[in-house]
């Protein structure tokens, strides 16, 4: 297993290089406009926008630019991390600018380090400081939203298939028509003008993020309605998923053995049953997950919960080549890796699966 | 002095009362005083931060920045009381003492600076004349991307030489002085200019020009970044400005009060001291200040409802402004000034249909300004457009001026097609433009609601004369439309507001010579040349474009009434005799506030907030 972890990882990361190199050619090579233009003020003379592009690196050849951002990504930010954003070790005759290589340092004070992901256009911070302070935001956010999911679907629609054709199953895919149905943004302000408008829980149920650390209850309170939002749309689909694969898995031949041996019902469901119409679940699970690692635009932008995808956005919308490569890297190493995870717990819950 | 007087008449001038007056829903807000107390925290929240230069203030030229700098963080030579109207464009010594001694010939200004003006921690000591000649350093120095510097560099003697021979640089002791700028001693400073420059106070009067610690600005020689640790010399500092270790460059990390992505939070400076200063100009009411980011506009509104904030930094959904501008109990929460800034159509002289003049007017004659005006959020959002400067700029002096008025300001079909007779693009003479370039105009416009909203209201007037538009949206439009080699023939993208209350700061879009091949604010290519269109790869009608540079360059000279008469000239040639726009909104500056603000005022120098004259009743705080 260990040798099928290793490569898999190699994979990964020549899976974010492919990545990297089409990000750099559609945000660099194929940009509407010069973003140095945006940072050279009202009137941006040829000088000045020289002078950004200088500043920005922009002057560079295009392969030289992605060299650049490789051996920034590997090897970290190294000397191209301005002054402020270093850590305080070795550095030397600051009052000249003569900064010696920060490559022993640790990391911790500074945003820059490894790995290197630049400076952002617009705000001149450490990409990888902006992504370190949001990516703990929309962790949050998924994974609270996905356990919900993930229970809330997975038992409507183990009900819905064992109370086929009962109220109980209308409703359950009722529920799940509605969750497909209703857009994200929509069940946001709705909920919003319910929970923080109507009703008197402004103060707990309010937008924003409210960091674990610094406040428990208020990071619970503030989250509940974002997971439960964004747990909906995925929680409908869920929930259709396992009804349909379950209906599929209990009219197998091995299901029908199960109960002839005389296995109490509840295992042949639980253990047979439902076991194995959990792989495809799994997949799409894995998948769904890295992808709201920058997906999850519409509920951040709502909610007021500034992390990634809301991140991503804003970079776009202002030009920012080296944030929106910086976030198309985490997401694209999320999704690598959730695959490669998916891989690993498919060999669990299917024996045919096998790691070589 | 004279000349002193003379332009604090003009500014007093150039930016008259309330907007008229007698159109509905377009008075101007009284603000609210009920009863100011000191103490508490002022609350707001944006939903987007757009710093163009991170704060820095050699190089940001937001006017969200400017606002919340001259209120709040930086005294600067001379300043404004922060009020609205005509008053609150009007220049006032800040940092200076009294206004400057003025040289007969208008090319001398000295100024002697206030006892006691002291930075903030962590600094403690006086501010000088050697800050203030270090900020014009900084302008001068390409790296830093003075991104206001044209209004210095070329102005002031050897400024531009300065520049050229690359500004600060880490080398101190190679550094040649500014030949125009003289600092007589630690309170004195004198400033010799290549041409008599009737703003020039204004000028002076920017963020850029305010002073900067040498000593800790030495540090940041790349744009932006000293924008992380700007040190206050106002009533206010960034929080945690005080932690600010500045032994030496490593020492400093960035001021934990302001992240240009999410918050500003300012504290009282406690160097600060009110002496210096007048109330007048600043009366520091609330303890702190809180700026931060709230990506759901809708929220903003409802949080300020609520009483969880302050005040709405954010463009208001049409449904808030419909409630608070049609319910009496809201009205006083709403607050509208005039914005001094413009909304227009800009039409391209060199491409089709658009390169006859005809056209242009019969453009301006057939527009549903009035119906763009609601796609904006009606009466609230502004007066209706019919020149370009801002009334409220020229002492609405030209408020009656409209030369292409029509009843209720939804079009006239008649006069339009009169105009349109006399174009190359009428083949038949039926008021209607028929020739092959009407098909398929390319509109660029924004991607916004407002903008989505107005498209089908300007396709729909322009096809009455026979235009037929392919309105094209993108998020980006800006960008499209100022890189000249586009073409772009018309688009609704664009607006103006001023720098300060002088007309040259809109009639910079008419200057030939501002012309450049990306960031282009000339959109209308006025004064275009065929050697400059081949320069910048410009096609189409590049030959006989009229140039107003003169016009501009004479005016630039003139003072008084006579600068003032010379731009009202200039606006009126603009509108009948190139029309190189329809200018359709004098955009409002509207807020909506909560209950927990006892007092508001505006300021009309900057467009925002009087930040140092607003108050807050805690009790009302949620």
């Amino acid at each position: 297993m260990g040798r099928y972890v290793i490569r898999r990882l190699l994979w990964t990361v020549l899976v974010v290089l492919v990545v990297t190199l089409l990000t750099f050619v559609v945000f660099y090579v194929m940009p509407p406009g010069n973003p140095s233009v945006r940072f050279a003020g009202k009137q941006p003379t040829p000088e000045l926008i020289a002078q950004v592009e200088k500043q920005l690196g922009l002057d560079r050849s295009l392969p030289e630019q992605y060299a650049h951002f490789l051996r920034r990504l590997f090897l970290g930010d190294g000397t191209e991390c301005p002054l402020v954003y270093r850590p305080l070790c070795s550095i030397e005759s600051v009052e000249n600018f003569v900064v010696l290589d920060t490559g022993g340092c640790a990391t911790g004070v500074s945003g820059c380090g490894w790995p290197g992901l630049g400076m952002s256009f617009d705000s001149r911070t450490a990409v990888r400081q902006e992504l370190i302070e949001r990516t703990p935001r929309t962790l949050s956010l998924i994974f609270g939203a996905a356990v919900i999911w993930l229970v809330v679907g997975v038992s409507i629609g183990v009900i819905s298939a064992l109370k086929r054709r009962t109220i109980w199953d209308r409703l359950a895919m009722g529920f799940a028509l509605f969750g497909i149905s209703a857009p994200v943004f929509w069940l946001g302000l709705v909920a919003l003008w319910i929970f923080t408008v109507k009703l008197p829980f402004s103060d707990s149920l309010g937008t924003g993020y409210v960091e674990f650390g610094n406040d428990p209850v208020g990071w619970f309170t503030h989250l509940i309605l974002p997971w439960t939002v964004l747990a909906l749309l995925y929680a409908a689909f869920y929930a259709r998923m396992t009804r349909g694969n379950l209906i599929d898995t209990m009219g197998e031949d091995y299901i029908r053995t199960a109960r002839a041996k005389g296995l109490p019902e509840r295992r042949v469901i639980f253990k047979h049953g439902l076991r194995a119409s959990l792989t495809p679940i799994v997949t799409m699970f894995g998948l769904d997950v890295a992808l709201l690692v920058g997906g999850a635009v519409i509920t951040e932008t709502v909610f007021n919960i500034q992390g990634l995808g809301n991140y991503a956005v804003q970079s776009a919308v202002s030009a920012d080549l080296p944030a929106m490569t910086g976030v198309v890297v985490i997401v694209a190493f999320a999704v690598a890796f959730m695959n490669l995870v998916v891989d690993i717990v498919y060999a669990y819950l299917d024996p045919r699966v096998r790691y070589s | 002095m004279l000349a002193l007087s003379l332009l604090l008449a003009l500014g007093a001038a150039g930016c008259g009362g309330d907007d008229g007056g007698d159109e509905a829903g377009t008075e101007a807000s009284e603000g609210v005083d009920e009863g100011a107390e000191p103490g508490g925290t002022f609350r707001t929240q944006t939903d987007a931060f757009e710093w163009t230069g991170n704060f820095d203030p050699t190089g940001e030229y937001l006017a969200t920045f400017l606002g919340l700098y001259q209120n709040l963080l930086g005294r600067t030579l001379m300043g404004y009381n922060h009020v609205p109207d005509a008053e609150g464009n009007e220049l006032i010594p800040d940092l200076a003492e009294a206004e400057p001694e003025i040289s007969e010939d208008g090319l001398t200004y000295t100024f002697t600076l206030r006892e006691g003006v002291m930075w903030g921690p962590p600094l403690d000591r006086a501010v000088t004349a050697q800050d203030v000649e270090y900020a014009f350093r900084r302008i001068a120095t390409p790296a830093l991307v003075a991104q206001y510097g044209f209004y210095y560099l070329g102005v002031i003697k050897g400024l531009q030489e300065y520049s050229d021979a690359g500004g600060l640089t880490e080398d101190p002791e190679g550094e040649t002085p500014i030949e125009g700028i003289t600092v007589q001693d630690e309170r004195t400073i004198q400033f010799d200019l290549e041409a008599p420059t009737g703003d020039f106070l204004y000028r002076i009067a920017m963020p850029a020009a305010g002073p900067i610690p040498e000593e800790v600005a030495k540090c940041f020689l790349t744009a932006g970044e000293y924008g992380r640790f700007v040190i206050s010399s106002g009533p206010y500092m960034i929080e945690g400005s005080d932690q600010l270790d500045i032994t030496s460059c490593d020492t400093m990390q960035a001021i934990s009060g302001f992240n240009p992505n999410q918050r500003l939070i300012l504290e009282r400076n406690p160097n600060y001291d009110p002496e210096t200063d007048t109330p007048e100009a600043r009366e520091n009411f609330f303890d702190r200040f809180e700026m931060t980011l709230n990506t759901n506009a809708q929220d903003i509104f409802d949080r300020v409802r609520q009483g969880q904030l302050e005040l709405a930094y954010a463009s208001e959904p049409s449904e808030v402004v419909r409630e608070y501008s049609t319910n009496a109990d809201l009205e006083d929460r709403y607050q509208i000034n005039s914005g001094d800034r413009t909304w227009y159509i800009t039409m391209n002289l060199t491409q089709p249909p658009f390169d006859d003049i005809h056209v242009r007017k019969a453009a301006n004659w057939i527009m549903d300004k009035e119906g763009l005006r609601r796609a904006w959020g009606g009466e609230p959002k502004g007066l209706i457009a019919n020149h370009i400067v801002p009334d409220t700029m020229f002492n609405n002096n030209l408020e009656d001026y409209a030369p292409y008025a029509t009843e209720g300001d939804a079009g006239n079909l008649e006069e339009a097609q009169n105009e349109m007779r006399q174009s190359k693009y009428d083949t038949d003479q039926d008021g209607m433009c028929d020739a092959p370039q009407c098909k398929g105009v390319l509109h660029v416009t924004r991607t916004t609601d407002v903008w989505a909203n107005m498209a089908p209201i300007i396709e729909e007037s322009f096809a009455k004369i026979g235009i037929e538009l392919n309105t094209r949206q993108f998020e980006d439009s800006y960008t499209i439309i100022q890189t000249v080699k586009r073409q772009v023939p018309v688009s609704s993208t664009p607006g103006w507001g001023k720098d300060y209350a002088d007309a040259s700061t809109f009639m910079v879009l008419f200057d030939s010579r501002s012309i450049l091949p990306e960031g282009n604010v000339n959109y209308s290519l006025v004064g275009l040349t065929p050697e400059t269109a081949q320069e910048l790869g410009a096609t189409g009608t590049v030959e006989g474009i009229t140039s107003v540079d003169d016009a501009i360059d004479s005016c630039n000279e003139l003072m008084d009434e006579e600068r003032l008469d010379c731009w009202q000239e200039l606006d009126q040639q603009l509108m009948e005799e190139i029309v190189p726009w329809v200018p359709y909104l004098q955009g409002n500056a509207d807020f909506v506030i909560s209950d927990a603000v006892s007092k508001y005022v505006f300021d009309q120098a900057s467009g925002d907030p009087a930040w140092a004259h607003l108050a807050i009743d805690q009790d009302l705080q949620q």
